[in-house]
């Protein structure tokens, strides 16, 4: 997803500068431009930093993976 | 695929202040899109939530993507709606277009005031996987209710696509959801950072856009 429209940055953009250590909107805007134009994506990316602070890198193996989910067991 | 399957089609989940005041101008602002290449735009509105709207606008042809969202037109869009804070836009084409029909085997339903839309962005890995489960389950998936099964990958991460499901009745959308069947994990994995959370809501209008 597109979270920059000034920019054209994306999600995965945003995510990889969060990663590495872009812990406000201004650190992420330093680090990829997202934001930094007229601002208006900062909810989104203020609701990213967020969601990796409570869900660091390393504890996220599904998303970080990839994969397509396991079916429930009474559905396989 | 035909040039429809190829053509870019860019959605958003938001909230508008005043539903209506927007409605009402949205012919006006209907009329700036044939610019940029726009011939479709479908509303849905949240069940849930009478604010919330899922928007998708079908493009001619693939267009440069940033250009397209850095438009007046794209600003002006949201301006207009009195959405002060962009969301994530999704900007994909089109990959399947599923159209399940009902367990009797008669023509799936066309989009009425009861028929639910339930749309998930997420990651899904691999999508080619995941069109065959989705393939495979397809008997199963059309005995729960769904009508269509539509999925789209997205432009700028070829992991990540968006689902629309187009659902018989409210209460088969709403067990859906619970309990989704086992070839629609991606349920699961949207609301995780900048995804949305589930869309679900009915679909208000699909509305052509005029050539100039």
């Amino acid at each position: 997803m597109y979270v920059c429209l000034c920019l054209g940055v994306t999600t995965h953009t945003v995510q990889q500068s969060i990663d590495a250590g872009a812990r406000t909107t201004k650190k992420v805007a330093e680090a990829c431009g997202a934001g930094s134009v007229c601002g208006r994506c900062a909810h989104t990316i203020r609701t990213m930093i967020e969601a990796s602070a409570s869900d660091p890198p390393g504890r996220r193996p599904d998303r970080l993976r990839r994969r397509w989910g396991r079916p429930p067991p009474d559905r396989q | 695929m035909g040039d429809a399957a190829m053509s870019l089609v860019l959605a958003a989940d938001y909230q508008v202040p005043d539903f209506d005041h927007w409605w009402a101008g949205l012919t006006r602002d209907v009329r700036r899109l044939p610019g940029l290449g726009a011939h479709h735009i479908v509303v849905y509105r949240s069940i849930e939530d009478a604010s919330r709207v899922f928007v998708t606008i079908g493009f001619r042809d693939r267009r440069p993507v940033d250009a397209l969202l850095r438009s007046p037109v794209m600003f002006s869009w949201f301006d207009s709606a009195g959405v002060e804070e962009f969301p994530p836009m999704f900007v994909g084409e089109v990959v399947e277009k599923l159209d399940l029909g009902s367990p009797d085997g008669s023509a799936g339903p066309a989009a009425s005031a009861s028929t639910v839309m339930v749309a998930a962005i997420a990651p899904v890995g691999q999508l080619e996987e995941m069109r065959d489960r989705v393939h495979a389950a397809a008997d199963r998936i059309a005995a729960s209710g769904v009508r269509r099964f539509w999925i789209y990958r997205a432009v700028d991460d070829q992991a990540e696509v968006m689902i629309l499901l187009q659902i018989a009745t409210e209460k088969q959308a709403e067990e859906w959801i619970r309990h989704p069947d086992a070839a629609a994990a991606f349920m699961s994995q949207a609301r995780e950072g900048a995804y949305p959370p589930l869309f679900v809501g009915h679909l208000v209008q699909a509305i052509e856009v005029p050539q100039d």
